[in-house]
């Protein structure tokens, strides 16, 4: 507890004098209400949201319900064709060459910039949302596990090589554990992408959502309502992180590389 | 094939990087050399003379340009032909751990997994390192590092051992005490080593013969037979004399 209270207390108190800062700045009048509720205004706004619902019958738990629901599936979908196409295209150079340019180009394009269009493609349903999350978490995916299969350490294959390992072999068992690090960063970074596009992905054809909670808000001046919505995304991105950040340290315990990285 | 030719043949090697079209200056050429079977062998010979290149053309890691290179009568196409091999820096897998690296090391299929096990335990006890099976390298120290290394290329179980400055990037003490080790282990498992180093004193406190290569291009300049008694004494007047003799070859 002692421990506990000297490492992360003076940051605590930073953050409860900034708070108490603000509080007395908006009830006073130095900073408009409507464009910096005050946390006791955002504390209410929250009970509200939690038992009424924002709105009517949306509680906050049902935004936060969705919109994981939906990063998760983009996400998996994206992670999940990301790792067997980029192992492809990190063990073929022909591959790599061909698609370099390819990736590069579908990276650069601004996952919103792709709304109209996904709309025409998909409707204003779940799809275009989950599209659009998997959009942008895909390239940051691929390039990563592009990455990490291509810049393995070549002294690693001479020794493996020195043991008549090569091929198939050599991919499975060299290649791709020395691979893994760097395809656990492309992960974290992917999901932090889901998040960044989440509340663009939401601003279509529903309310249901943080993302949509968020927009809705906006349109009803809460904007107390738009900080809660902001700060939830914050706590579950943060949430999934360090849950994969375990996840990570338990299947490469080998791994200190990649420490500022991982931040 | 002749009954004196030695148990490593190397013909005419010549090596240049790219095509012979770029003119690019030529790293090897025409070395010729016979090593005996559990000869220890050191090159020794300034930076970019081609020590190197030419421990990697004997473990069939690079193709000579042209020449070629015999183990035991056989023609060497590639690694994986009985030459096991310790870099420069460790190398080690880091996701697997000391025993892990051994056992990546011992390819037989014809043994059961239990011995296997046993034949590496033995070879991180012959190293001296059997209270780290368990551990990464990373956990490891640098002259430890290099222990598993050896015991890796050992697991191969090796008639030739290939090792390109080993001991370059470890202090001192861990250097002498690594040197020691190496020759307890040649003495125990008797293999043919080819040793890269740029240190005349680690020369001659392990070799039986010592190979200088003069740079652009790298050429066979000297081979001294190094007859001084083991184990060597550093500080002995005939090792000093030795020593003052490849130095003024170095030099020359």
């Amino acid at each position: 507890m002692k421990d506990w209270l000297s490492r992360y207390g003076p940051s605590l108190l930073v953050f409860v004098v900034l708070l108490a800062a603000w509080e007395f700045a908006t009830t006073n009048g130095y900073l408009k209400p409507y464009r910096f509720p005050a946390p006791s205004k955002i504390a209410m706004g929250f009970v509200e949201i939690a038992s009424e619902g924002f709105p009517e019958d949306l509680t906050i738990w049902v935004h936060t319900r969705t919109t994981v629901g939906r990063i998760l599936q983009g996400y998996i979908a994206a992670v999940g064709l990301a790792i067997p196409l980029g192992f492809l295209i990190g063990a073929f150079s022909t591959l790599e060459k061909l698609t370099a340019p390819l990736i590069i180009f579908g990276r650069s394009i601004a996952t919103l910039s792709l709304l109209p269009l996904v709309i025409v493609w998909f409707g204003t349903g779940e799809l275009t949302k989950v599209v659009l999350i998997g959009y942008g978490c895909f390239w940051t995916m691929i390039s990563n596990v592009i990455a990490g299969v291509k810049y393995v350490d070549p002294v690693l294959i001479r020794a493996a090589r020195t043991f008549g390992v090569s091929g198939p072999a050599l991919f499975w068992r060299v290649i791709l554990p020395a691979a893994l690090p760097r395809i656990f960063a492309g992960a974290r970074m992917a999901l932090g992408v889901g998040f960044m596009v989440i509340v663009g992905a939401e601003m279509i054809g529903t309310v249901e959502g943080l993302g949509a909670l968020i927009m809705e808000a906006r349109n009803f001046y809460r904007s107390e309502i738009t900080i809660i919505g902001m700060l939830v995304i914050g706590i579950i991105g943060f949430l999934i992180a360090s849950g994969l950040l375990h996840l990570e340290k338990m299947l490469i315990p080998w791994d200190t590389g990649l420490d500022e990285v991982r931040r | 094939m002749s009954t004196d030719a030695g148990f490593i043949e190397l013909n005419d090697i010549n090596m240049r990087f790219g095509l012979p079209a770029e003119a690019l200056p030529v790293v090897l050429q025409g070395i010729d050399l016979s090593i005996a079977q559990n000869e220890f062998v050191s090159i020794v010979g300034r930076s970019g003379c081609g020590k190197t290149t030419l421990l990697n053309i004997v473990a069939g890691l690079v193709e000579a340009t042209t020449g070629t290179v015999t183990i035991a009568g056989n023609q060497v196409r590639g690694p994986g032909q009985g030459q096991g091999v310790v870099f420069q820096q460790h190398a080690l897998f880091p996701w697997l751990t000391a025993m892990g690296n051994v056992e990546f090391g011992c390819r037989k299929a014809d043994i059961s997994k239990s011995e296997k096990r046993e034949v590496c335990r033995q070879l991180l006890d012959l190293v001296g390192l059997s209270h780290a099976a368990d551990k990464y390298p990373r956990e490891l120290s640098g002259g430890m590092q290099q222990r598993v290394a050896i015991a890796r290329a050992l697991a191969l179980d090796p008639e030739i051992l290939l090792m390109d400055e080993p001991f370059g990037a470890l202090d001192e003490l861990t250097r002498i005490e690594l040197q020691q080790e190496l020759l307890r282990v040649w003495d125990a498992r008797k293999k043919t080593v080819i040793f890269v180093t740029h240190s005349i004193t680690e020369a001659l406190i392990l070799s039986d013969r010592v190979i200088l290569l003069s740079p652009h291009p790298g050429r066979v300049f000297k081979d001294y037979q190094i007859t001084l008694p083991r184990p060597r004494i550093r500080t002995d007047p005939a090792f000093n004399a030795m020593y003052q003799e490849i130095w003024e070859g170095l030099s020359a």
